[in-house]
C-alpha cells in the first residue's frame, strides 16, 4: 500500500446472475493525480469498474478502498468522486449554470460561492458567457464540456469518464484529447478514463490498464505497453503488429519464418514454444538476397506517409509492413530488423512473471552476462 | 402542391367530425343558454348562475373534483413510479388499465353492492370489530369511486413521463450528491410535471361534470355542475339554464387547460 495509492480494488468480482463474472478478482492501485485509461473490447467490463467506483453498484465480493478506508457499502451520493456519464447526462430542465450549479446546491452553498465557482469552471472548460443557455441549444461538444464543468466543479479527487469523446466526431474529439490532457494537468485530480480506442489511450494516459473479458491483462504507461505487450491480445489490440509462432531456442535466440535470430529476451526454456510481435514500422524492405527473412508480396497500399505492404513468408505467416520504399506486387522481397525490434510472448504468463522477467534483463545486462 | 391537396383531402373526415361532433354542438349550447324556460329570448340564465344556489353548486363541484383530483395524484405518482421498477411493466400496466374498459355503470352497480348494508365492505368492518355503518351514499364513497374510476388516466401520463426519464440522470443526480429524496425533488419530479399536469387534466375535467356518480354513489347528497346539466335536461326541462351551466363549465375547462399547459422554462 502506497501512500499516493488513492483507489486500490482487491480481488473485486461482479457477477449478475449466474452468467460468467463480468470483472474476475480485479486488482489495481490508482495513484494520486495521474491519468489513467481503462482501454479494452466493448463489454469487457470498463464501465463496471467506474460504477463500482463511484457507488452505482456493489461489488459481488472482493474489496474496494478509497483513501485506504474501505467503501463497498458507501453510497454514491457520499463518495469523493464524480462521473462524466457517456452520454452526458445533463439535466434537460435546467440551464447550463444550473446543471453546473447542481452538486453546489446540494452542499447548500452561498449563492455567491455558487455563482463564482461556476463561472471559474465553466471558464476552465472555454464557456464562458454559456451560463443562461439551455442544454437543447448546445452542440455535442459543447455538452460534453458542460458535463465535464459539472463535475470539476465539485473539486473531486477523481473524476471519472466514461467514453466521453465517442459521440464527437474525429475533428473535436481529437481536440478534446488535447483538452483533456491538458485539464487534468493543470487542475492535477485524477483523472479515470475509459476508451475502446487505442490510439485515445496511447496519446492521452499516463497509464494504461488493457482489459479483456473482466480481467486486466496488462498495466503500464503507453510506451511499455506498446513496446512490450504481454500477450497476443494486447499486442492484436494495441497498434498494428506481425504476431507469429515461434520457438525459444536458447536465450537471445528465437526461431520463426524459417530462420534463427538474434534477440534480447531471455530466462525461457530451451525450445520453448512461444509467439514473436514485430511492429510494422520495425521492418525495413531489402533485396531478396540481403533479407534476412523472405516475403512474397501479395498487397500494397499508398498511405500518404508510408506504403502498406502485406506479404507471405515460406513459413506462411503474414507480414504487414510499413516503409516509405514501394515494393511491386508479386516479388519476392527481403526484410530485415533489429534483435531489439523482436518482443517475445510466452503463452499464458502472468503479469508478475512477465514484469520480473522483463526486469531481470536489464539486470543482466549489468552484470555483464 | 398535389401532395398538399391530397393531406387536404385526408383532413375532411377529421374537419366534419370535428364541425357536427365539437363545434356545432358547443354552438346550439351557446344558443339555447340565451332563451329562459318559456322559450324567449333573455339573459335571465346568466343572472341566475350568479345566484348563491349555483354558485354554491360550483364550488361543491370544484372541490369534489379537486379532491378527486389530489387523491388519485396522490395514490397515482408512487404506483407508477413502482411499476416503471417492476419487471413485467408492460403486464401491470395492462392489468391497471383493463378496468378502464368496463362500462362506468357496471362499476358503479359493482360498488352499490360492495358498498351496501349487507355488502363486502361492511361484512369487513364487522368482522374486523369496527361494526357495520352507512357507507353508500356518502361523501366518502363518491370520493372514493370516483378515485377507483379517474385512476387508471392519472397512472397512465405519469407511467409514460416516468418510463422516458433517462436512468442515467438519476445517476449523475446521485453522484453530484444528492439523497433519494433530493433526486426526486430536482430531478424526477421537474422531469415528469408534464405527465403529471396531462394526468390533472384528463382527470380534474371530467371530476367536474360527473353526474352518474353522484346520484348512484352519493345518493344526490353530492350536487355539482354536472348533475344540475342533467336535471335541468331531463326533469326541469329548462334546457337555457341547463345550456347555461354548460357554458361555464366549458369555459372553465379552457380556463384550466391555459392554466395548466402552460410550460415552465429554465429553472
Ligand atoms: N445490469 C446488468 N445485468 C447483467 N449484465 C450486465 C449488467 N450490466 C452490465 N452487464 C454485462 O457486463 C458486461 C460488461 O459491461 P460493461 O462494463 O458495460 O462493459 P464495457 O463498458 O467495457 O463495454 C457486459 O457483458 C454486460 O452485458
Ligand atoms: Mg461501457
Amino acid at each position: 500500500m502506497t501512500n499516493s495509492a488513492i483507489i486500490q480494488f482487491h480481488n473485486v468480482t461482479k457477477q449478475y446472475d449466474q452468467d460468467p463474472p463480468v470483472l474476475d478478482r480485479v486488482s489495481f492501485e490508482i495513484e494520486r493525480g495521474k491519468f489513467y485509461t481503462l482501454l479494452g473490447p466493448s463489454g469487457c467490463g470498463k464501465t463496471t469498474i467506474l460504477r463500482l467506483i463511484a457507488g452505482f453498484t456493489e461489488a459481488t465480493s472482493g474489496d474496494i478502498y478509497f483513501n485506504g478506508k474501505k467503501i463497498n457499502h458507501i453510497p454514491a451520493n457520499k463518495r469523493q468522486v464524480n462521473t462524466v456519464f457517456q452520454d452526458y447526462a445533463l439535466f434537460p430542465h435546467l440551464n447550463v449554470f444550473e446543471n453546473v450549479a447542481f452538486g453546489l446546491r446540494i452542499k447548500k452553498m452561498k449563492k455567491s460561492e455558487i455563482a463564482a465557482k461556476v463561472k471559474e469552471a465553466l471558464s476552465f472548460v472555454n464557456l464562458s458567457g454559456y451560463e443562461d443557455r439551455e442544454i437543447k441549444e448546445m452542440s455535442g461538444g459543447q455538452r460534453q464540456r458542460v458535463a465535464i464543468a459539472r463535475a470539476i466543479v465539485n473539486e473531486p479527487e477523481v473524476i471519472l469518464l466514461d467514453e466521453p469523446l465517442s459521440a464527437l466526431d474525429l475533428k473535436l474529439r481529437y481536440q478534446m484529447q488535447y483538452e483533456l490532457r491538458e485539464l487534468q494537468r493543470r487542475l492535477g485530480i485524477t483523472f479515470i478514463f475509459v476508451t475502446h480506442d487505442q490510439e485515445e489511450a496511447l496519446a492521452m494516459s499516463d497509464e494504461i490498464f488493457v482489459i479483456n473479458k473482466g480481467r486486466i491483462q496488462q498495466s503500464g504507461t503507453p510506451n511499455d505497453i506498446y513496446d512490450e505487450p504481454i500477450n497476443r491480445f494486447v499486442a492484436d489490440f494495441i497498434g498494428e503488429s506481425n504476431i507469429v509462432k515461434a520457438t525459444m531456442i536458447e536465450d537471445f535466440l528465437v526461431s520463426f519464418g524459417g530462420g534463427n535470430f538474434e534477440c534480447v529476451d531471455q530466462g525461457m526454456n530451451p525450445n520453448e514454444p512461444v509467439e514473436v510481435v514485430i511492429r510494422p514500422e520495425d521492418l525495413q524492405i531489402t533485396s531478396f538476397e540481403d533479407g534476412m527473412l523472405q516475403i512474397e508480396v501479395h498487397s500494397q497500399l499508398f498511405r500518404g506517409v508510408h506504403y502498406e505492404i502485406t506479404g507471405l513468408d515460406q513459413e506462411g505467416n503474414e507480414w504487414l509492413v510499413q516503409s516509405t520504399k514501394k515494393a511491386t506486387v508479386g516479388d519476392k522481397i527481403g526484410l530485415q530488423f533489429e534483435p531489439e525490434a523482436i518482443h517475445v510472448m510466452r503463452f499464458n504468463e502472468t503479469e508478475e512473471d512477465f514484469d520480473r522477467r522483463l526486469d531481470s534483463y536489464s539486470e543482466g545486462v549489468a552484470d555483464g552476462k | 402542391m398535389e401532395n398538399k391537396g391530397t393531406r387536404n383531402l385526408y383532413m375532411i373526415p377529421y374537419a366534419l367530425w370535428i364541425i357536427l361532433f365539437v363545434i356545432a354542438p358547443i354552438f346550439l349550447v351557446l344558443y339555447y343558454s340565451f332563451f329562459d324556460i318559456e322559450g324567449n329570448f333573455s339573459l335571465v340564465n346568466y343572472k341566475n348562475f350568479f345566484t348563491p344556489v349555483y354558485l354554491q353548486m360550483t364550488l361543491s363541484s370544484f372541490w369534489y373534483a379537486f379532491l378527486i383530483t389530489a387523491i388519485s395524484l396522490l395514490v397515482a405518482y408512487p404506483t407508477a413510479y413502482l411499476l416503471t421498477r417492476t419487471k413485467h411493466k408492460q403486464l401491470w400496466l395492462l392489468l391497471i388499465i383493463v378496468p378502464s374498459w368496463i362500462n362506468l355503470l357496471l362499476k358503479a352497480y359493482a360498488f352499490i353492492g360492495i358498498f351496501g348494508a349487507y355488502g363486502a365492505a361492511n361484512n369487513f368492518l364487522e368482522w374486523i370489530g369496527i361494526g357495520s355503518r352507512q357507507l353508500l351514499f356518502t361523501d366518502f364513497s363518491f370520493v372514493f369511486v370516483s378515485v377507483y374510476i379517474f385512476i387508471p388516466f392519472m397512472i397512465l401520463p405519469i407511467f409514460n413521463a416516468l418510463d422516458n426519464l433517462n436512468p442515467s440522470l438519476l445517476y449523475a443526480a446521485k453522484d453530484l450528491g444528492a439523497s433519494g429524496w433530493t433526486t426526486f425533488r430536482r430531478v424526477i419530479f421537474p422531469l415528469t410535471i408534464d405527465g403529471v399536469k396531462s394526468g390533472i387534466q384528463v382527470v380534474f375535467i371530467p371530476a367536474l361534470s360527473l353526474f352518474m356518480l353522484t346520484r348512484l354513489i352519493a345518493g344526490n347528497r353530492v350536487i355539482t355542475l354536472g348533475t344540475a346539466i342533467e336535471q335541468h335536461f331531463l326533469v326541469t326541462q329548462d334546457w337555457g339554464m341547463g345550456s347555461t351551466i354548460a357554458v361555464f363549465l366549458i369555459l372553465i375547462m379552457f380556463l384550466f387547460m391555459g392554466l395548466t399547459g402552460f410550460r415552465k422554462r429554465g429553472a
